[in-house]
């Protein structure tokens, strides 16, 4: 199911929680709400669900308004950070509660809810109590019991952050995989990049409340709309030059030189930029001229993580390992054309090129 | 350190010993009693055990009060009054708990200061409102004013209030509504309290003495407290006699609360308190 989200708004008293988005989400596909803690992502969601009326705005489903709809009339299927189990039911009571409500014929929803719980691989602890079960297994449970009744959309409230490390990767696969053979439009909360960029088809970066960035998975890191979403998204964090725009070059604060990169950019002579880089995008090549001092490294595997100082900025970049470098050393290093932005300092806007 | 820790569950044991017997005695007290033959009953030293048990004090005060009919009074009051305030406490605990509705807090403070209202003092209105009613010396009398309960209501809100809120969502997106919510989760969740509170209520109930002296006067409407009492003025001080009554009018309670332990000890491991 497509939806569609117009000026939408939630207010509480003076906090905006959301703020004037408007967005359409292609059906089938997982959609991850992105941001850091107290963005509104949470709010998002429980209008989607339904739980929380909006201030303004609308919601479409396909092109249905459902905007004033009860949770009980919008078909979704939600699971809540807590996955919110049922504790007086057993796991297999749980998972036809939906059905129960519904009507549907007793042998009919316990069949429906067993093919379920096979599918999220619980099926053996079908006659336990929510509290019998470790974390990973209410959660699957938790989206058993709100997928069994077919739902046009499946909303996921950070599922994942009360598992350890290795369980919350297994979980993550299995919950693509169980959206992938469901084929149901999914939005995926996290506060996570990483798990956000591992599991879904868009993201929707937030901040305070308003969208920042809405695209294909890879988009955001490649093509970043703001500092904030550049800043955001990727690991190890995106290389920022504070400096001003000087002669077709950046002139970082505390340094001397004038840094030209393969880029084209149209700026205003004397403008307050910040020059972000990935980490791959920084070059050791011998033509390359611009002087870094080594401040740190650390050895991993082929590559070197190298963290160099330009003026009063740090720099991280990934070299070969099988160039010896110490400490102190003067290094040169250039960069790409790929992976290399430039944003206004104040407002964070990019310069396209 | 083993020593000290085993001395400590004797001395434990020896007070819950001690415990029981100070509860348990007059039970025995009045049972030993009312097995006696009056010239026994009022020996001195007292025997503990009759010498010759016998049951004609029962015989005695089943054919002097209409025990079985008081019996069959209490029952049918103590019934009504659990099961009336049982709904009426639910409904209103999940309405103060779950339901969103404006001056919903203000209301419930203004109830729960109205438990400082002494009974007493409610006596008399409702004695006036009773009898406007044309409905003095009923059976519906004794279970009209005791139809609802603040104080119940309040430790039932207390609980519901417990239960998260996203259990609440769930139902609701699971399609269920307020009502089923109630009845197919929020109400087994509470079975414990529940449990709790249907046994006071009943215990309440069924030992209600003042108000239905009031508001009875024919024979065939009084309950067990008040037939006891009847009775005690119509025998005097044969003291195996009394025993006797007493013992027919205690003896459901006990009986219930043979049951009602047990029904306590599911409702607790049911509600899932161990883990
Ligand atoms: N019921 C409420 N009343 C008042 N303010 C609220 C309420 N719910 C949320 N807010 C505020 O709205 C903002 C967004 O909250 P929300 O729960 O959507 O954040 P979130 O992105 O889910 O954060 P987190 O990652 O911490 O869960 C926050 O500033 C929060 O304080
Ligand atoms: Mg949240």
């Amino acid at each position: 199911m497509r939806v569609k989200v117009q000026n939408l708004t939630k207010r509480f008293g003076e906090v905006t929680a959301v703020d004037n988005l408007t967005a359409e989400f292609e059906s089938g596909k997982l959609i991850a709400l992105l941001g850091p803690s107290g963005c509104g992502k949470t709010t998002m969601l429980n209008m989607l669900s339904g739980i929380l009326p909006v201030t303004e705005g609308q919601i479409f489903f396909d092109d249905k308004d459902v905007t004033d709809l009860t949770p009980d009339k919008r078909e979704v299927g939600l699971v809540f950070q807590n996955y919110a189990l049922y504790p007086h039911m057993t796991v297999l009571e749980n998972i036809c509660f939906p059905l129960k409500i519904k009507k549907v014929p007793k042998a009919e929803r316990i069949e429906k809810a067993k093919e379920f719980a096979k599918m999220v691989h619980i099926e053996e602890y079908l006659n336990r109590k929510p509290k019998e079960l470790s974390g990973g297994q209410q959660q699957r449970v938790a989206i058993a019991r709100a997928l069994v009744k077919n739902p046009k959309l499946l909303l996921l409230d950070e599922p994942l952050s009360n598992l350890d490390a290795k369980l919350r990767v297994e979980m993550r696969e299995e919950i693509r995989r169980i959206q992938r053979e469901s084929g149901v439009t999914t939005f995926f909360v996290t506060h996570d990049q990483e798990e956000a960029s591992a599991i879904s088809d868009y993201i929707m970066l937030m901040k305070l409340g308003e969208m920042q960035q809405f695209d294909k998975t890879r988009n955001l890191y490649n093509q970043p709309a703001n500092l904030f979403v550049a800043d955001f998204i990727g690991s190890p964090t995106i290389n920022q030059l504070h400096g001003i725009y000087t002669e077709g070059g950046i002139k970082v604060d505390g340094d001397n030189q004038i840094i030209k990169t393969n880029n084209k950019w149209q700026v205003e002579e004397g403008s307050r930029v910040v020059l972000a880089s990935r980490a791959e995008a920084i070059t050791f090549n011998d033509k390359d001229d611009i002087k870094t001092k080594v401040v740190e490294y650390y050895l991993s595997g082929k590559d070197t993580l190298v963290n160099l100082k330009i003026g009063s900025y740090n720099l991280r970049g990934y070299i070969d390992a099988t160039k010896a470098i110490k400490i102190g050393d003067n290094l040169n290093i250039g960069f790409k054309k790929e992976g290399v932005f430039l944003f206004d300092e104040l407002t964070g806007e990019r310069y396209y090129e | 350190m083993k020593n000290t820790e085993r001395n400590k569950k004797i001395i434990l044991y020896v007070i819950l010993a001690i415990g029981a017997f100070i509860m348990f005695f007059p039970f025995f007290w009045m049972i030993v009693t009312s097995l006696k033959t009056g010239f026994e009953a009022n020996k001195v030293p007292p025997t503990i055990f009759p010498a010759k048990p016998t049951l004609d004090n029962y015989v005695y005060a089943l054919k002097t009060a209409p025990f079985l009919k008081y019996f069959k009074n209490s029952l049918i009051v103590t019934i009504f009054c659990v099961t009336i305030t049982m709904f009426n406490t639910i409904l209103a605990a999940f309405a103060f708990s779950k339901m969103k509705f404006p001056g919903r807090d203000i209301i419930f403070a203004a109830l729960v200061a109205m438990m400082m209202i002494p009974f007493e003092m409610l006596i008399i209105t409702n004695y006036s409102t009773i009898v406007k009613f044309g409905l003095y010396d009923t059976i519906i009398a004794l279970i009209i004013p005791f139809t609802s309960s603040i104080f119940y209501t309040y430790i039932l809100r207390n609980f519901f209030m417990s239960v998260p809120d996203s259990l609440y969502h769930s139902a609701k997106i699971d399609g269920a509504s307020d009502w089923q919510f109630l009845w197919e989760i929020l109400v087994p969740i509470a079975k414990p309290s529940l449990v709790t509170i249907a046994l006071l209520n009943a215990i309440a109930c069924w030992n209600s003495f003042l108000w239905s002296i009031l508001v009875i006067n024919s024979t065939e409407n009084r309950t067990l407290p008040f037939g006891l009492f009847a009775f005690t003025n119509e025998t005097g001080i044969r003291y195996e006699r009394l025993m006797a009554g007493a013992t027919i009018v205690v003896l459901p309670m006990i009986i219930l609360f043979l049951f009602a332990r047990k029904s306590i000890v599911t409702g607790v491991s049911r509600g899932g308190l161990k883990g």
